[in-house]
Order: C-alpha cells, then structure tokens, then sequence
C-alpha cells in the first residue's frame, strides 16, 4: 500500500547545497558520486518515521536485513549465508555471515537477529511493522544459527524481510536512530542535514566486497526543474527515478549521459470509493474501466513512458498477468451501456486528487472522457499529504482519486475492508490468506487468482505503471535499473 | 527620546505577541494531522493516537500557545515534530543563509540602482537616457524567479561556469560559496535594483528642482556636482523609505528564489515544514521571520536619521 510519500516529500521543501558542490571528479580519477534526488528524509529513523525517503538512502546502503532483493526482485542471502524451511513452512534456520561488524564496531550474531526482530513488535510504529506478525519465536541457536518459528507458514514473511522491517540493529547502536545510524551496510553516514544532503563514506571494515564509490552525496531538490539543470550543469552525476518525463528524450539526445529505463512497483490508481454511492455498484465502476482511455492519460501526464498494467501487480511480481492490461478495453459505448443497465443517470461524483503533477495533469483527462459517457466529475485538488491523507486515506471522504501506491507487493492491503478504497470482498480476502499460507508452488498461481478477480470486480482502475528512469554520467556502470524495493542500491555503481 | 525609544519596544513587542498569537491560531486550523503525516499511510489508528499524544496535540490549544511561547521567550524554540532535533540550530543555519542571500541582493541592487537611477535622471531627455529607463522598466517587469531560471539556462548549464543551485557555506570554501551565492543573488536583486533605480530617478528628478539646488548652481556649480554635493543626501531619505518597504518584499522573493536554486535558506525550511505539519518548527520560523522584518526595519529607521540630521532633532 502506501501512497507515495516519497511524493509527499518531494512536494515538500527540499534543498540542496552540500559542501561538496561537484561530485563528477575528485582527485583520484572518480571515486565521488553525486546522486540528485526529490524525496528529502525528515530523519533518518524509518522505524518510526514513513516515507520511503529514508529507506531508499539507507536500506542495503547502510542497513542490511538477512536477505536482500536483487534489482530483478528476487530475494537472495545478505546477512544470511543460506536457510533451510521446514516442510510444514514453519521453522527457518537461517545460517549467518561470519565476521560481521556494526559501524559501531559491536559484532552481529545470531543474538543482533533476535534483538531486531523482537524490537519491531513494541518499537517501530511506521513501516509497516505488522509484516513481521507470523513470527512466533526467535531463537539464537549458536552465534551464527539463528532459527525463526512462524505461527502460521507465509509466504509473504521472507519477503517483506527484505525490506525496513527486516533491519539488523545492535543494541548499542540505537540510542539516536533519527541522527546516527549503526548498520553493517557498505556505507555510512557521515553527515545529514534535511532537506539538502546526506553524505554516505564507505564503511571501511565492510564484510563484504567494498564499494566503488568512496564518497556519495545524496543531494535533494524540491524542484524537478532544479533538480534536471543540476545534473545538465554537472553538479550531479545520477538522478534515479525521474519524474519529469518530457525531459528524457532531451537527455536521449545526449551522449553525455545514458538513459535506463526500469518497473517500478508505483501503480498510478484511479481509485473509486467502493463503499460510495456513487460506486458501490459494480456495474458502475466497470462503466469507467470502458470510460478510460489508459494510454491518452500515460500520454499526457507521462510523456508516454510508463507500463499499462490492468492490475495492481508489477511485472517483476511473480503473479503478473500482461493479459490484465487488455481487460477493460477503451469502449465508451460499452460504458454507456453499462451505466444503463445499474440505472444511473447524471451521476456526478466527487474526484479528490493530490497536488502531484500526474494526478493534476491526469485528472484533467479522465474528467474529459468521464464527461463523453455522461458522468460528471468535479476536480478538487488537496494538499498532499495533510489534506489529502486526512480527508481521502483516513476520512474516506470522497468518490474518486488518482495517486501512486509505490509500496512494493501491496495489493492484498488494498482488499482489506477498512482501507481507503473501500473494495470489501471477502472472497479476495481470503483467497489471499489461503494463498500466504499455501504450498510456494500453489502461491503463485492463489495470487493470480486473488488480483485477477480484483480487476474483474474493477476494485480500482490501475492506470499504469509508473517507469523508474534513471539518467546518468555517459560513464557510470552498474546503475541500477529497476526498483523492485525502496532501497536505492549504491553499492553496485560504478565509473 | 526615552519615550520614543520605549514606544518602539512596546510596539515590537506588541507586534511579535500578536504575531505569535496569529501563526498559532491559524496553524492549528489548518486540517491536517501531524501525527499521521509522520506514520504514514500504514499505520494503525491506534498508533497514529499514540503518535498525537507524544508530540502533544491533544492538549487545549490555549496550554500549547502557552506552553511554547513561554520556552521561546527563554530562546527554546523546542523539537521539530519530524527531525525530533532541537528547532534553534536549523533555524540559526537556514537564517543565515537567507540573511546572506537577502544582504547580498540588497548591496547588488544598490550597486546597480543608484549610478543607473542618477544617469537615466540626468539624462532623462537624451535617447541613451530613455533606453535605459526603458531597460530597468523591463527590469520591474521579469519576476526573480524567471531571471533565476535564465541565469542558470545560460551561465549553469549552457555555459557550465557556475553551478546550477545548492549552497556551500563560507567557512568551508569561501571559493565555492561565492560561486553559488551569485546567481541567486543577481536573481533576487536584479527586480530590487530595477524597482528602486526608479526610485532614485525620480528622487534625483525630483531633488533636481528644489530650491537649494537651484541656489547651488546660481553660485557656480555645474548641475552634477550640485546633485552630488547637495542633492543625493536628500534623494536618499526617498529611495532608503522604499528600501525599508522593500525587505518583506525581499524576504518572499527568496522563498521563490531558494526553491529555484535549491538552497537550503528559511523560506526553505518554511514551505518543507508546512507541507509536513511540523507545527513547532513552523511557529518558530514565522516568529524569527517577523522578528527579522521588524528589526531590519528599524535598522533602515536608523539609516534615516544618519541620513538626514533632520530626522535626529524630530526624534
């Protein structure tokens, strides 16, 4: 779930002016690398502050869990040289890394494994700390043996263990989360001041392969604008994730920089309050899926760049299904039927939208075609978050809305009754349950099932995917291309 | 004297009062609610209440006025409810900034208003005097931040001399501090200089046709040293009132002009903290902001009377 409140910050202030003003060259040839991003950190303590800010600086940068996912979205060992499952899903025993240290100079062992998990119960309060809910116990069963009881077998666990809630901490080092990180991570902060930089040095008693990149300056704009000249001027090497999409054929154009383009797990959602008037009849919400024309609005609030998907499952999820994109077809004439049949005439519905600019710039075109199958829609634009997060998320207060949910496999929060969309199926509930607790072989296909009938159901129109396109220096390899997670993985870039 | 000076306490602190009061009232009407910003959209009510209690909204808004203004008046401006650091030091380093960035544009547009003001007055009747008139109406005309945005096209990464935004502050290197304090500064004083050199024009336009300069040049001087000898002091009190006027003015320029070149500045700090409800830093800022204006001001009174000797008997 989650909408964006990478967004959010990034529509909040922001800005820059790290001492380090350039970071395309230092002495040695290139060790120094200036990442030029939107979404500042409030602080850096993501147990109990949200936004993905925060762990898209640090996580697998200066935070490792025990797994990791790879930038194709699988998950593979980390602080875990390997585990083993039980049959009945219940027990893992996950063997770990020998001669790890925190930054703080502590040891990591099996005893850091227990100490972190059981933080996360009565400690984090954002983050999404209920992910960790199946464990039952942890046990440190020798200083590199660590074994993890489930109540119930999941196969959601290990992967959201990839993720914040599976952070390794050592005791010593909590004591100022918001300021000084301690992690095991190949980085470490060397100095943060909000809204302007965070400046990562390689940890230089790294267990694993050091990083390429000395020195990285995370440095944050409030404006896309500001942002883009930076990297033009010189003064940043990488911007990852753009969100200025007319500008990428601009840097195309130029061979001094490279362009990659990526899946993001940010599906941009019309959403329809299900539990509405308005929307309560099924027949109603299908109506606007034939209403919509998915690409015009890709068109015009994304230059085109984007995935169409037709569901609330990127493609580097196991359960994707490309043949969700051609369910609802644009066919106004159908949506007119359809509005027939449920008996409505002269709806107009309430269309609540964040003040991002692809909610601003797509609204506009889904009130013009909602209009050509007689359905009115009356654009109210809020503040985001407060306004937004206040009157649509919490108060339920509205008919429609169009946001990002960036929060990677989030699709089963969208089903639960008491959220925001308001889609209460029992059915897709439990088939989600039934497919967490399933055989891994059976997961795969439970889940298809479950999303599958959310889109026939028209639980929301997914609009499209929104691409991760990063542009670089012509010369830095090992950018990362996609994000699967919210990390942005820095360990891998190199020049 | 005593009591003008004791008048003008009472005013600025009147006037803090009543704005502490305001920034408050209107904050806390404003929907919105902090502790769900901070959680995010994945927490639970329950924890979003606990998250309320801890950072204090559930008090009577009348004990949290009091409660805060009260640590303010000791110079404890409180924890940011987001950074959960001290709010002082940020605000301490985001002023400075913008101090430097407003003075800089002041002295700028100083530099540039007061020959250009004086020869487009001088030679208001010539062709060369009324192009450049014509030039700083232009001037008046183009808003900062789009002189912001052609400055760094050109100069950031057409020509790639100077960096495109962000800040260094002097004491790290006085170099690079200088080359990113130039193009903010040109751009939030080029609309300052434009307006004011209007300014002096018409003062010096104005002045040209007092008496005393009339009596200047009947015992001999040459129209331009009467003005310089006689005549600028006076034009001064006119284009020093406007300036005065100016520096709220100034001051909301650099909120734009920092967002344009991503500097970490107060009207930064400001919009970021209204965005994430960060209701102690917010009052904090407003509250410095004001404090700022009204001391500028009065520093610009002071400039009066070393102005004008006038002015000193009147007080």
């Amino acid at each position: 779930m989650f909408v964006s409140i990478a967004t959010v910050m990034a529509a909040s202030m922001a800005l820059v002016g790290c001492s380090t003003g350039s970071g395309t060259t230092d002495a040695e040839g290139g060790t120094a690398l200036t990442v030029g991003l939107l979404a500042t950190p409030g602080n850096l303590d993501y147990t109990t502050t949200a936004g993905a800010a925060i762990p898209q600086a640090l996580l697998y940068n200066v935070y490792e869990g025990l797994v990791k996912l790879d930038n194709d979205g699988t998950i593979i060992p980390l602080l875990a040289k390997s585990w083993t499952v039980s049959d009945d899903g219940l027990v893992y025993d996950f063997l770990l890394r020998d001669g790890v240290t925190f930054s703080d100079g502590s040891p990591f062992t099996a005893e850091s494994v227990k100490f972190s998990l059981e933080r996360v119960k009565d400690n984090w309060t954002a983050n999404g700390p209920t992910y960790l809910d199946p464990i039952a116990s942890i046990e440190a069963v020798s200083d590199t043996e660590a074994r993890i009881t489930l109540s119930k077998s999941s196969n959601s666990w290990l992967f959201n263990m990839s993720g914040p809630v599976g952070t390794m901490f050592t005791e010593s080092g909590i004591a100022d989360l918001a300021t000084a990180p301690i992690g095991t991570g190949p980085y470490t902060v060397s100095s943060f001041k909000t809204g302007d930089s965070l400046v990562l040095a390689a940890n230089a008693d790294y267990w694993g392969e050091a990083p390429y990149m000395s020195d990285v300056i995370l440095r944050y704009f409030t404006d896309a604008t500001a942002q883009t000249n930076a990297l033009l001027s010189g003064d940043i090497n990488l911007i990852s994730g753009i969100s200025q999409f007319q500008l990428v054929d601009q840097f195309k154009a130029n061979s001094d920089f490279q362009v990659l383009e990526g899946a993001s797990t940010g599906e941009v959602t019309l959403s329809m309050n299900n539990a509405s008037d308005a929307f309560s009849d099924v027949r109603v919400r299908q109506a606007v899926m034939y209403a919509i024309d998915r690409q015009a609005i890709m068109d015009t609030a994304n230059s085109g760049y984007g995935l169409l998907i037709g569901s609330m499952v990127p493609p580097t999820d196991p359960w994707y299904d490309e043949s969700l994109a051609d369910l609802y077809p644009y066919d106004p004439d159908t949506a007119i039927e359809l509005l027939d049949e449920a008996g409505v005439r002269d709806l107009t519905v309430d269309f609540k939208i964040p003040n991002l600019p692809y909610a601003v710039a797509g609204a506009q075109v889904v009130k013009d075609q909602l209009a050509k199958v007689g359905i009115t829609a009356d654009v109210t634009t809020l503040e985001f978050p407060a306004i937004w997060l206040d009157e649509v998320f919490s108060g339920h207060d509205y008919d429609m809305s169009l946001i990002m949910h960036s929060e990677p496999r989030d699709v089963s929060v969208f089903a639960a009754a008491t959220y925001y969309a308001g889609y209460d199926s029992p059915a897709v509930r439990a088939k989600f349950v039934e497919a967490d607790a399933a055989d891994p072989a059976r997961y795969t296909e439970l889940m298809k099932e479950a999303t599958t009938k959310m889109a026939e159901e028209a639980a929301a129109d997914w609009l499209y995917l929104q691409p991760a396109i990063s542009i670089a220096d012509a010369d830095l390899l090992g950018v990362p291309r996609n994000t699967p997670s919210l990390a942005l993985d820095l360990s891998t870039i190199a020049r | 004297m005593v009591l003008v000076v004791l008048r003008r306490i009472l005013v600025f602190a009147t006037t803090v009062v009543v704005a502490s009061i305001a920034t408050f009232l209107m904050l806390s009407i404003l929907p919105g609610n902090a502790a769900r910003i901070a959680l995010g959209v994945q927490a639970t009510e329950a924890d979003v209440a606990a998250q309320a209690t801890a950072m204090g909204l559930d008090h009577p808004a009348v004990v949290r006025y009091l409660d805060w203004f009260g640590h303010v008046l000791i110079g404890d401006f409180g924890d940011s409810a987001v950074s959960r650091q001290p709010i002082g030091p940020e605000i301490t380093d985001a002023l400075g900034i913008t101090v430097i960035l407003v003075l800089t544009s002041v002295v700028l547009a100083l530099l540039f208003a007061v020959p250009f003001g004086i020869i487009t007055a001088v030679r208001q009747r010539r062709l060369d005097g009324a192009i450049l008139s014509g030039i700083s109406q232009i001037g008046v005309a183009v808003p900062g931040f789009l002189a912001g945005m052609l400055l760094v096209t050109v100069f950031a990464v057409t020509l790639r001399w100077l960096p495109a935004g962000g800040w260094v502050d002097p004491g790290d290197d006085f170099g690079e501090f200088l080359e990113h304090l130039i193009l903010p500064a040109i751009a939030l004083g080029s609309v300052q200089g434009a307006v004011l050199s209007r300014y002096v024009r018409s003062s010096v336009l104005e002045v040209s046709r007092e008496d005393f300069i009339r009596t200047a040049r009947a015992k001999g001087l040459g129209t331009g040293r009467a003005l310089l000898r006689h005549g600028l002091r006076n034009a001064a009190v006119a284009v020093m009132t406007v300036l005065g006027l100016q520096i709220a003015t100034l001051l909301v320029g650099a909120v734009v002009i920092e967002r344009v070149f991503s500097i970490p500045g107060l009207g930064s700090l400001l919009l970021d903290k209204v965005a994430l409800r960060d209701l102690p830093a917010v009052q904090g800022i407003v509250l410095v902001l004001v404090v700022f204006v009204l001391v500028l001001n009065f520093l610009v009174d002071l400039l009066f009377t070393v102005i004008d000797p006038r002015l000193r008997r009147a007080a």
